[in-house]
């Protein structure tokens, strides 16, 4: 695995700025052709920035990149680099649903009858050797919307290689995928290195993926490419210390059993998706004081719904949600945060932050009436708000280019942890958390465990949705599956296994799961 | 300055709100009225003209003698609170386009009051009037609001078409019901006591008393968009109306307000112009004021501070620019095609302070690049 292979793609002292914030420090960097490369790093340490720019993205600001040894930089095009051969599967795809699969593979170079006409036959016809020559079997006619994510996945994938691609660059590709999904992912990567001679690159901050799949890793902190080892010769402890900068260790921290007064009851709850369509049909869920309840699925399951309905942002259809004996079903957001509920929403910039806002401003939102902040109830006090977020900004660790800038500027890690640091601020008795570490660096992940576990250990009730297997095995007292909106299973945590979990997220069904 | 409306509706499509005016931001837009004043001297020596004694023109006709530098302060106010209308509703995330509607409205309540009350003492006159105009503005920008937050239905839509009713509904009371008796009015209604009239403040200029009012509700639209807890209520709204709401915020009952304000603003702009000019409500009492104030608050990102700058420069624009065409003798034609020009470069703005931007992060790279380097070898 040693042995000097040529150079396929080179980055040569590239570094790219955006407003406050060095993205990448002066990387110089060789992958060679048919390795699979693995590139981790903290939230915001600058692994898809520097993916952009290989891409074409975006434009470096100093330095150049070559694929081939040919100079991408001069034309920042992701045609120059498709023509090159780079493709690059996203981590949220880019498909259209209601096109088939042959059709959303020819997206863009549609094959030609005569200059004018889609020839459909001839496409059918090269996704179907696609898929043969590489192993990846698909059905061209089906309509992407109606495939598992794993299977859009591998669309994605047939699409870069149906452009000749010859580097793939692979976003976080597991962050959507059961544990079955995964490994047939992995097997496929295997094969096209092996038997195709392709080039994988693969961003992730999962170190398990990286041991598993890996030739090469390069680590990146901060910016800056701390260095690049052989997989073989390292660990993922190694790793994790090297990304972090510090030893990161994961302990079992729940401490005490979960308390037994019931807090808060979900019964038989209803709701439809955006669309219109049901996406959540008769859940029941009670949560005790001192718990944390995991709900596992995968995503688009209902859980966002779910949700969406406790916390008064989405309509219910039916059943009822109960606050310490209260009925709360349709209150507004505003008076279910009155009652003692805090909510760390899924999807960050469309729920929990205000992008173009302030970080102070951000920390602030459901406080501004509070007198500390509202002179008579008129006057905006700044100068209070300005020391309130920098007390939280620091009891939570959120590092920005200050705090007056626009929340959308921090990193992933950071504006996780801004919302955390707000939503945790209130001591609410009930936490609703949603995915709190999607997208987070490893040091991140284990300061939001800790503090998460930290608000059980203090008598919080806590529901916990994520589609991080390990995350809710690691945080968890109880499980419930969530699928196709209906509990599928629940089980306490230390009784069952990630593989079994994997059968009730699919559609299995435990006995007398319907009922709570 | 006819920039017209569907200049403006264009302009609301391309332009997207900002949030911060910082000083990066004022010199780029100093570079590109720099660059407007340019390319307009071009186009005049392109028809014939001597650009320099336009320009000289154009600013001694808008600011050169007390008088005309009293319509312009009166053209600012104009434009000044309307674009304040236009920024408080877009703060709160929802789009006013139906001021002209409302400010003839306002006028047009403000006339028929006033002219109701002759013989009142003169505050009753003038506090009836302006809570007439205050009312009907509020009142015709709530429909709109209202339809949006309950129903969703587009605002932007309702509150265009909500202008040609109102326009047109006044054109018709003018011309109809409440037409004066009064001779060689063409289509207005009575006439106010001429004890109500606004003083002028400079001799034989449009700038009166009024002005007290306009500073007044600027100072409170200032206040409450940059300094008080519903302004930053209505940014997180304006800003991210989900995260709003999330956060217990009642986004919708913000936005129907903000609509409202602005609405009520409009009606007073009519009930200043009724008041300080007019005496009476005219069919012309505005032409598309409303529009280029939307035009001054969107290129001004919906800053208050920098509404009233922007509404000054305007002025000088639109005041001078007539002077232009009488003492320059350049054609109204070209006159309209340079003050044009010069708006395009400051909604341009945009792309001229990108550069910018990116300039100084490449050269503060470098710079440390090279400082890394200095260290290394020493």
């Amino acid at each position: 695995m040693s042995e000097k292979k040529p150079t396929i793609v080179r980055f040569s002292h590239v570094s790219m700025q955006f407003p406050g914030v060095l993205a990448n420090d002066d990387v110089s960097l060789e992958v060679q052709k048919g390795e699979v490369f693995a590139l981790v790093g903290e939230n915001g340490a600058g692994k898809s920035t520097l993916m952009n720019l290989l891409y074409g993205l975006q434009k470096p600001t100093l330095g150049d990149i070559y694929i081939k040894e040919k100079k991408t930089a001069a034309r920042h095009d992701p045609l120059r680099a498709m023509a090159l051969g780079v493709g690059m599967v996203h981590q949220h795809f880019k498909l259209v649903p209601s096109f088939t699969v042959a059709q959303n593979i020819a997206l863009g170079m549609e094959p030609k009858r005569r200059g004018v006409w889609y020839d459909q036959r001839r496409v059918r016809g090269e996704v179907l050797a696609l898929s043969e020559r590489f192993g990846l079997p698909v059905n061209p006619d089906d309509p992407v919307g109606e495939l598992s994510v794993g299977l859009q996945q591998r669309v994605e994938i047939l699409k870069a290689l149906h452009r000749g691609a010859d580097v793939l660059i692979l976003d976080e590709p597991t962050a959507v995928l059961t544990p079955q999904e995964t490994e047939e992912l992995f097997d496929v990567l295997r094969t096209i290195v092996r038997d195709q001679g392709m080039t994988v690159i693969l961003i992730t901050h999962k170190l398990g993926e990286v041991m598993a799949l890996s030739d090469r890793v390069g680590v990146m902190r901060r910016g800056k490419l701390l260095g690049i080892v052989q997989t073989a010769d390292t660990s993922e402890r190694e790793l994790a210390a090297m990304m972090v900068g510090r030893d990161v260790i994961f302990d079992e921290l729940r401490q005490g059993e979960p308390g037994t007064t019931e807090v808060l009851a979900v019964r038989g709850l209803c709701a439809l998706d955006d669309r219109g369509l049901p996406a959540v049909r008769g859940v029941d869920i009670t949560l005790h004081a001192g718990e944390i309840v995991g709900v596992c699925g995968v995503e688009g399951n209902g859980q966002t719904e779910l949700t969406e309905c406790i916390m008064g942002m989405r309509p219910q259809t039916g059943g009822s949600v109960t606050l310490n004996g209260k009925d709360v079903t349709n209150l507004t957001p505003g008076d279910i945060r009155a009652m003692g509920v805090s909510w760390i929403p899924d999807d960050r910039l469309r729920t929990g932050l205000s992008a173009k806002a302030t970080v102070t401003e951000n920390l602030l939102v459901g406080r501004q009436r509070e007198p500390a902040f509202s002179a008579l109830g008129i006057h905006y006090r700044k100068g209070n708000a300005r020391r309130y977020g920098e007390r939280l900004a620091e009891a939570f660790d959120i590092r920005s280019g200050g705090l007056e800038v626009p929340a959308g500027s921090l990193s992933g890690g950071n504006m996780q942890k801004a919302i955390l640091a707000r939503e945790f601020s209130f001591d609410s008795p009930v936490l609703v958390i949603s995915q709190p570490t999607r997208g987070v660096d490893i040091g991140a992940i284990e300061f939001i465990h800790e503090k998460i576990l930290e608000k059980r250990n203090a008598g919080c009730a806590i529901l916990l949705v994520s589609a991080d297997l390990d995350e809710l095995f690691r945080l968890s007292d109880r499980l419930v599956t969530l699928y196709e909106g209906r509990i599928t299973g629940r089980f306490p945590t230390d009784d069952i296994t990630r593989q079994e979990i994997g059968y009730y997220m699919t559609g299995g069904r435990q006995k007398g799961a319907d009922e709570a | 300055m006819k920039t017209g409306f569907m200049q403006s509706i264009r302009a609301l499509i391309a332009l997207k709100p900002r949030q911060k005016l910082t000083v990066q931001y004022l010199l780029s837009l100093l570079i590109a009225v720099l660059l407007a004043f340019l390319v307009g001297a071009g186009i005049m020596l392109l028809c014939g003209y001597d650009p320099i004694a336009c320009y000289a023109a154009m600013f001694k006709g808008a600011l050169g003698k007390p008088r005309a530098f009293g319509n312009t302060l009166a053209k600012t106010v104009t434009l000044c609170l309307t674009g304040l209308a236009m920024s408080l509703a877009a703060k709160a995330g929802i789009f006013n386009v139906g001021g002209e509607g409302q400010l003839y409205l306002g006028g047009l309540a403000a006339a028929v009051v006033g002219a109701r009350l002759n013989g009142s003492p003169v505050w009753i006159v003038t506090a009836g009037a302006l809570l007439a105009a205050i009312a009907a503005g509020g009142a015709y920008a709530w429909l709109p609001g209202v339809l949006k937050v309950k129903l969703k239905v587009n605002e932007v839509v309702t509150t265009i078409l909500l202008n040609s009713a109102a326009i047109y509904f006044c054109s018709f009371m003018a011309n109809g019901p409440l037409k004066t008796a009064e001779r060689g009015i063409a289509s207005g209604t009575d006439a106010i006591t001429q004890t109500a009239w606004f003083t002028p403040l400079i001799r034989l200029s449009n700038l009166t008393t009024g002005v007290f009012y306009a500073a007044a509700i600027t100072l409170l639209v200032w206040y409450v968009m940059t300094r008080s807890t519903v302004g930053f209520e209505m940014k997180m709204t304006g800003t991210n109306e989900r995260f709003a709401r999330y956060g217990g915020i009642r986004a919708d009952r913000l936005a129907l307000w903000g609509m409202v304000f602005s609405g009520a603003i409009c009606g007073v702009v009519g009930f200043l112009e009724v008041f300080g000019l007019h005496h009476r409500f005219l069919t012309t009492i505005s032409s598309e004021f409303y529009f280029d104030g939307m035009l001054v608050a969107m290129i001004m990102r919906y800053q208050p501070f920098g509404v009233i700058l922007m509404s000054f420069f305007f002025a000088i624009l639109n005041i001078g620019g007539s002077a232009m065409e009488l003492s320059a003798g350049i054609s109204s034609e070209v006159m309209l095609i340079v003050q044009s020009v010069i708006i395009f470069f400051m909604a341009a703005e945009g792309g001229i302070s990108d550069i910018v931007r990116r300039n100084a992060a490449a050269r503060r790279v470098r710079r440390n690049a090279r400082r890394a380097q200095k260290e290394a070898r020493v």
